[in-house]
């Protein structure tokens, strides 16, 4: 499910590549129109006929996918604070994608194209700006001209690449954006359209004829469902309901929210434990940190934050290298943290749960507020701490817990892999375990005491069960001798 | 045997996401019209008289200086709207005035407007007026007509009305 918008870009290509196809072989001609359809159809199913499908199934499932994408962002409570501007440019892209298909359903010009031609003309026609009646190029079968079929292609092709574009403004303001589902899942989904193709090959209706009106219609209800809209209520009563639809879904991010936190608290530089190393700005998943002349120090640089980017995630005080309670210090303290969640509150609130729990395989289960619902697995042997983000916790942190002996096995848990809420904490938070990202977990850390678990928040059940198995194994004995701490 | 299962999984999936995708995209069908009844479609592009008459610029009577001394006459640009009426059988189906396009009204009146009236015989009568100045209709048709199941009768103005 969260592959939605990368699978929206997947069946976008698959159009625009089969779209090409057809258009070579395409005339664009009254005549010819239809005629061409018939003859990539019926004449060259293997290729053409394969290709239309594609292009009318990966249309109409980008809809889907576009519209689940929409709805499930809208569920999870991503479309609010920074992410107003990916919501609200994915607005207009709405009307582009439906403008898109339905072009695509004219240029065929078989009974379907005739019925949309005519309604679209009407609907249209409404507008107070139109002077000349566009419906009145559609009387019959003598009023329509090639010319029209070349202002159709032009559109097909001018109002898709307008999508396109306005896709890329839609990720834009998205560090590291996928626009590609994983190769499985895009493999999967070629195979399927392969199948469906081959057991229910897109084609025409009968051909267009003005001066016979449309009685019965096969209609594509996934793009075309204002059309019945549009002859049942008349044209102004559905512009209201498109526009008034539009303009709610534009106002959404401003809208009051029960599930929205007032102020969520903004990321704070300490300017005295900064070093300027620039590794909370290549973690920050909205890019609010960024780098500054140091307040004090000559010569050296300093972290600073953007309010209006920031989304209290915490990712970039677990990239701080002064988040390590390893530090000789009086009283931890951070290049940067969140209010509310510093740190040094972390470190005593693990200490502390930690000193309450018995047996000889306890466990320190941290986890996001996002994922598995850490607070319901606590007991004699399990600690848990939730956080906004499970790449709040320095890696610095699992290695003090081991060696300090407050724990013996460490267990990090949060959203399902590739859907962190915060969009990369659970990448980085790998990243940083295998060695591939800095702050890394050091190398002494003993692998098989830390487990990491995305779960997400449907698996909580299953989390507890990949608890009690890590303490089983963590229950037998190993060279148990103790490790003295290291300060590093 | 679990990787079979694993790959028979996805391809439930698969097909529980492609099923309805595939069957929505031209199924059920929808019944725009009833198979009994036809459409009569009105579209009308016509520029409506103008409206006043032309005055020399200063209010003096035209004609009391030499032809080629003159001044041009001011005419209005306002034209009259179409007052347009369908009866069908005896019933209006349409009676509305039509503007002329344009900041000024100085354009041309277009209007289009479908009609679904069952098929069979029919009297069909229309009026037009294109002139404030006249109180009647300045053009008529008054004819039967028959319509076949589902057919399009399209009707156009040119110096009369044309039925298609």
């Amino acid at each position: 499910m969260y592959q939605l918008g990368a699978l929206s870009f997947l069946y976008y290509w698959i159009v625009a590549i089969t779209g090409v196809y057809l258009f070579i072989f395409f005339e664009t001609s009254i005549t010819g129109a239809y005629a061409s359809m018939e003859r990539i159809t019926v004449e060259q199913w293997y290729v053409g006929g394969i290709m239309r499908s594609f292009h009318r199934y990966a249309s109409a499932a980008m809809g889907v996918t576009v519209t689940l994408h929409l709805l499930r962002e809208y569920a999870m409570d991503r479309y609010s604070g920074v992410r107003w501007f990916s919501w609200v440019s994915g607005v207009p892209l709405l009307w582009l994608l439906f403008a898109s298909a339905i072009g695509g359903y004219w240029l065929v010009w078989d009974q379907l194209a005739q019925y949309i031609a005519i309604l679209t003309a009407e609907w249209f026609d409404w507008l107070p700006f139109m002077v000349d009646p566009m419906a009145s190029g559609f009387l019959n079968q003598s009023s329509v001209s090639d010319r029209f079929f070349s202002l159709l292609v032009f559109l097909h092709i001018g109002i898709p690449l307008a999508l396109l574009l306005g896709m890329f403004i839609h990720i834009k303001r998205i560090s590291g954006a996928r626009s590609n589902p994983a190769r499985g899942l895009a493999a999967g989904t070629l195979l399927a359209m392969l199948v469906v193709s081959l057991w229910r090959p897109a084609l025409s209706q009968a051909p267009a004829n003005l001066d016979v009106s449309v009685t019965e219609v096969g209609l594509d209800w996934i793009y075309l469902n204002p059309y019945p809209l549009i002859n049942d209520w008349g044209p102004g009563p559905v512009w209201g309901l498109l526009v008034g639809v539009s303009v709610l879904l534009t106002l959404v991010p401003w809208l009051p929210s029960r599930r929205r936190i007032e102020q969520a608290p903004i990321a704070v530089v300490d300017p005295d434990n900064c070093n300027g190393c620039g590794w909370c700005v290549a973690d920050c998943p909205y890019e609010a940190v960024s780098m500054k002349q140091h307040d004090f120090k000559k010569g050296h640089q300093q972290s600073v934050v953007d309010p209006d980017l920031c989304i209290s995630c915490g990712i970039c005080a677990g990239a701080c290298p002064s988040s390590s309670p390893f530090r000789h210090v009086d009283e931890l303290t951070t290049g940067i943290s969140i209010p509310g969640f510093h740190i040094k509150e972390l470190l005593s609130l693990t200490e502390h749960k930690l000193r309450s729990l018995t047996g000889s395989s306890r466990v320190m289960l941290y986890g996001c507020d996002h994922g598995s619902v850490v607070e319901q697995l606590e007991s004699s042997s399990v600690a848990a701490i939730s956080m906004p983000c499970t790449a709040l916790v320095p890696t610095a942190f699992v290695d003090y817990v081991l060696r300090k002996g407050l724990a013996e096995g460490v267990m990090i848990s949060g959203c399902c892999e590739g859907d962190c809420h915060y969009r990369v904490g659970n990448t980085w938070m790998d990243q940083r375990f295998s060695g591939e990202r800095m702050p890394i977990l050091r190398t002494r850390v003993p692998r098989e005491k830390v487990r990491v678990r995305w779960l997400g928040v449907q698996g909580t059940g299953e989390l507890k069960q990949e608890i009690t198995t890590f303490q089983q194994e963590l229950a037998v004995p190993a060279d148990a001798e103790p490790v003295e701490v290291v300060h590093g | 045997m679990v990787d079979v299962r694993r790959y028979l999984g996805q391809a439930l999936l698969y097909a529980l996401f492609f099923v309805p995708v595939v069957y929505l995209s031209s199924e059920p069908k929808h019944q725009h019209m009833a198979s009994d009844m036809a459409v009569i479609k009105l579209s009308i592009r016509h520029a409506g008289e103008v409206i006043g008459e032309c005055k020399p610029p200063d209010g003096r009577q035209s004609g009391q200086r030499p032809s080629n001394i003159e001044a041009p006459k001011l005419c209005p640009r306002e034209r009259s709207p179409l007052r347009l009426k369908l009866v069908l059988d005896g019933q209006v189906q349409y009676s509305a005035s039509v503007p002329a396009a344009g900041l000024h009204n100085d354009g041309v009146s277009s209007m289009y407007q479908r009609f679904t009236v069952p098929s069979g015989s029919h009297q069909l009568q229309l009026l037009m007026n294109d002139d404030v100045a006249i109180d009647t209709y300045s053009w008529q048709l008054d004819q039967p007509i028959d319509l076949a199941p589902a057919q399009v009768m399209a009707i156009t103005f040119n110096n009369g009305f044309e039925i298609q």
